[in-house]
């Protein structure tokens, strides 16, 4: 995947010359697709003829079930069986309702879509395994249902399914048929492309590197998946249409493992998450079956069958042992070791977020829903039990908006467990969280977020397989619009890099700026602490939760959080934090709450929290005395 | 009607017993390595096939029942070894990719050395019995008696012995395991010498009334599957249950209804327990149980 980075403001270039600099890799492969595809009929013999006219039919299927595993990180075993569901239902459409080729085609895509919709919406809330087998019994279903039904022809299936026509011209040879699928595979690659680094796509890739976070910044996980699930399987569909034109006879040999494991291996060998891999898997794949065809009852005489089967086993296993990317991992290193290909020289991409130590950098944006004062979240009567453990019990506070509210604690005091009932990753035993007057506890939380709360982690949960810009770029999630569908249509180019511009901004103003570029995961640990809070701000949030900002931050690193902490409750913005450094919370918050064992001790203005004589025997020892003297001593130090 | 109903239930049974063992295999990988491994029922076909060919080769037949059955088990420990440890990061997505590599070559490695058609081995000896209307072939108690020793022994030996209790050990707290100085190399060789051993020995049982086919694997394993997901993958009595029902309700499928929508019934169950109670059939569904 390529991401244009440069913020280049939008109006110094035409849109022409945009659209080149954002699609210019897309538009040249195209173009190479494209054009041997005009060509190959020429030069071809008719074997290769036919390989090439499969490979380009299987590119279709491949390519979807490409979006499921590399966005929505799951694989569906039964790929042939919504290849089965299109090629079917396009040849009854066909033969026994003499539909039009194209009404035919459509139902064909969209049955299948409708049964990867009905098997989806229960089956992607699974995680793991569950959705690969799930999915090989799904094919097995599909193959017995073929089998068994008269409307399919048993185990005939269906036949004499006349070729297509276009603009008066019969398509009844291999060199018409290339032409006539390539269009479409081409369309169907595009929209593939755009959809991997459309706002859709880059929330699946942060969801899998991190669910948690991806939700927490408003990212409905479920919902897309399905998408992704639904469209992979239309794509499998498409296929199908076309290879029941192609070979005028659909049988359930469409239904089978073994066409489900070809599909799946075209992806491998063309490595997970690259769209461009898939088509080229599917090449290889068709030259490689073609080849054991002829290869093993040389080498074995009178083996008969699905002898292309061995080379498939043993890609399967080489490739995931040796070459876990597939080609589009060979490809990249090769690219990378050649001499004009490697490291582009380096661009002054944020040159305009450029900042001296000395400027006061401009304050991320924040909404306020609410008047300063007024009651942005009430929690009451929050309890949650494990088994016989009561984790946090019974407790209520309310924050009132525009204000920074301190959660302390012991440890194991139950400050997370809290934290996590509020922002949606726990449901409560009982009780409930009040956000903006909707009741948000017990339901996920992208919905939270999606009114406008947003967190960060004490485990830290950083979307590694992109840059820190892409991380702060992730917290825009809810600040923009564009679905799936846009996503594939590629109509949101001019959102991306306003948001991008967005991100910039808000790494300049915790002075992060020269990290930008840098991935995520080589950071060090207080800065990556400074890009989650930035990443939660990036969402313009109403309230703000952070799970102990301070920890693994320099004492430098501490005074620009705080600074900028209290610039943003000027702002109107409310924060509620979990911090173990006391001092830096008293001098921080409005209010102060204390935890002990789950139990709320004390809630109220830091002057008179520090001096409750329950929070000092709760929070510094046993011993009166000598906690007042810890806690002079504390002071002191702050 | 009874006795038909009575008939069913003894041939679901037996074929539940086939179930039982690879879903007993299954989860024994599965909780100590978190791989489903997909090639669990070729293990079954390999041990058909190659114990019906070392027969009709003139091997007396337990003596060729015992060959495929070990060298079976050598397989699953050579799988281990040489392609499941080779992996450094085994996510859901590359062990699903790579036991099925394994189960497309073994199946392709069948398809060549013994062709196309399904073999079966000769029926064990013994002699079919009559109860009241309802035979039951002798066959049918060596499929049965299958798992009542070899899945009850390796329930016995998880619960009982200092190694199964180590594989416990591993599956609930790996790290923990190796402190106290189990080798988490040795647990996964050893789950998958069990996976390969009961696989083989639900194959050979098989293979007389039901035969071998270098197909057939994918199918059979799936059924495990099932077993296992109502067994919530984690408890090996749960799936035991699991499986006999599910080879009584494929028998009722196919008596009553039709005999080619059999297969159909395992899918439909595995879809809807995975809907309704995707930790299957066990109460508690954290806490890994054998």
């Amino acid at each position: 995947m390529t991401h244009a980075t440069t913020p280049v403001p939008a109006g110094m270039r035409s849109p022409g010359a945009r659209f080149w600099m954002n699609n210019k890799s897309m538009l040249i492969g195209c173009g190479v697709l494209v054009v041997l595809m005009i060509v190959v009929p020429f030069t071809a013999s008719s074997s290769v003829m036919n390989i090439v006219v499969f490979a380009m039919i299987f590119a279709l299927p491949a390519i979807g079930l490409n979006l499921l595993m590399g966005l929505a990180g799951q694989v569906s075993l039964g790929q042939a069986a919504f290849f089965a569901i299109g090629a079917y239902t396009h040849a009854i459409l066909l033969t026994k309702l003499d539909l039009p080729g194209p009404v035919a085609a459509t139902i064909g895509v969209l049955a299948a879509m409708l049964v990867a919709l009905l098997v989806g919406l229960p089956l992607m809330r699974l995680r793991g395994h569950y959705l690969a087998l799930a999915t090989l019994g799904l094919g097995f279903i599909v193959m017995i249902g073929v089998r068994e039904w008269d409307v399919t022809g048993r185990t005939t299936g269906i036949y004499g399914i006349s070729r297509p026509t276009v603009f008066g011209i019969p398509i009844d040879n291999n060199g018409f048929f290339l032409w006539f699928v390539t269009p479409f595979v081409v369309i169907g690659l595009i929209l593939a492309l755009n959809l991997t680094r459309s706002r859709a796509g880059r929330a699946l890739s942060a969801v899998n590197d991190s669910e948690l976070a991806a939700e927490s910044l408003g990212v409905n996980t479920y919902a897309l998946r399905l998408k992704v699930f639904v469209l992979s399987a239309g794509f499998a569909g498409l296929g199908g249409v076309f290879y029941a034109y192609q070979v005028a006879i659909v049988s359930p040999s469409t239904s089978e493992f073994h066409l489900s494991v070809s599909i799946l291996l075209m992806v491998v060998i063309g490595g997970l998450g690259s769209v461009w891999g898939a088509v080229a898997g599917a090449f290889l794949v068709q030259f490689l079956g073609e080849g054991m065809r002829d290869i093993i009852p040389a080498i074995f005489p009178g083996a008969t069958g699905e002898v292309q089967l061995l080379g498939y086993g043993i890609v399967l296993i080489l490739v995931i042992l040796l070459l876990p990317g597939g080609l589009f991992q060979a490809a990249t290193t090769l690219w990378q070791k050649l001499p004009f290909g490697g490291k582009r020289p380096p661009v002054d991409a944020h040159a305009h977020a450029a900042e001296d130590d000395t400027t006061i950098p401009q304050l991320p944006a924040v909404s306020t829903p609410v008047a300063a004062g007024e009651p942005i979240l009430v929690i009451s009567g929050l309890t949650k039990r494990y088994g016989g453990v009561v984790a946090v019990n019974d407790v209520s506070l309310s924050v009132p908006a525009g204000s920074i509210l301190g959660l302390i604690g012991p440890n194991g005091a139950g400050k997370t467990t809290c934290f996590n009932m509020i922002s949606g990753a726990l449901t409560p035993t009982s009780g409930t969280v009040t956000f903006l007057g909707q009741v948000i506890s017990g339901r996920k939380p992208h919905v939270a977020a999606a009114h406008g709360l947003t967190r960060t982690f004490q485990n830290l949960q950083v979307f590694t397989s992109t840059d820190v810009v892409g991380n702060v770029y992730m917290g825009r999630y809810r600040k923009g619009s564009a679905g799936v569908l846009r996503g594939m249509l590629g109509l949101q180019s001019s959102e991306q890099s306003a948001h991008r511009a967005a991100s910039y901004e808000i790494l300049a103003s915790m002075r992060l700026t020269d990290a930008a570029d840098d991935s995520a995961s080589d950071l060090s640990f207080g800065k990556q602490r400074i890009m989650e809070v930035c990443r939660a701000l990036a969402a313009e949030p109403a309230l703000l939760l952070l799970d102990e900002p301070m920890a693994g931050l320099s004492g430098a690193e501490r005074d620009v959080m705080a600074e900028l902490l209290r610039r943003l409750r000027a702002a109107g913005l409310t924060i509620v934090l979990v911090e173990h450094d006391v001092a830096q919370v008293m001098s921080l918050a409005d209010h102060v709450a204390v935890l002990d064992d789950g139990v709320l001790i004390a809630h109220g203005d830091p002057e008179s929290v520090r001096n409750d004589p329950a929070v000092v025997v709760a929070y510094l020892g046993t011993d009166l005395d000598e906690a007042e003297a810890e806690l002079i001593e504390l002071e002191e130090h702050a | 009607m009874l006795t038909d109903f009575l008939q069913l239930t003894v041939a679901g049974l037996s074929q539940g017993s086939v179930y039982a063992l690879l879903a007993v295999g299954l989860i024994a990988v599965y909780t100590v390595r978190h791989v489903i491994n997909i090639a669990q029922g070729e293990f079954a076909m390999l041990a058909g096939l190659g114990s019906a060919w070392l027969v009709a080769a003139g091997m007396p037949l337990f003596l060729g029942v015992l060959v495929a059955i070990l060298t079976v088990t050598l397989v699953a420990i050579a799988m281990e070894r040489l392609i499941i440890a080779r992996v450094k990061k085994l996510t859901p997505l590359t062990s699903i990719i790579l036991t099925l590599g394994v189960s497309t070559l073994l199946q392709a490695i069948m398809l060549l050395a013994w062709g196309p058609e399904a073999k079966g081995v000769p029926l064990f000896p013994g002699t079919n019995i009559l109860i009241g209307g309802v035979s039951i072939r002798s066959q049918e108690f060596w499929m049965i008696g299958a798992l009542v020793v070899v899945g009850g022994g390796i329930v016995l030996f998880y619960e009982k012995s200092r190694w199964g209790k180590a594989l416990r050990a591993c599956a609930e707290q790996p790290v923990a395991a190796r402190i106290v100085g189990i080798s988490p190399v040795a647990a996964s060789v050893l789950a998958f010498a069990i996976a390969g051993f009961v696989g083989a020995v639900a194959g050979v049982v098989a293979s007389p009334i039901y035969l071998s086919l270098w197909s057939g694997g994918v199918l059979l394993g799936l059924k495990g599957f099932v077993a296992a997901v109502l067994g919530g993958f984690v408890s090996f009595r749960a799936a035991i249950v699991g499986a006999l029902l599910l080879g009584m309700i494929e028998a009722y499928v196919a008596g009553y209804v039709a005999s080619g929508l059999r297969d159909g019934a395992a899918f439909l169950i595995l879809i809807l327990v995975l809907v309704v109670r995707p930790q299957g059939l066990v109460l508690k569904p954290t806490a890994v149980r054998v």
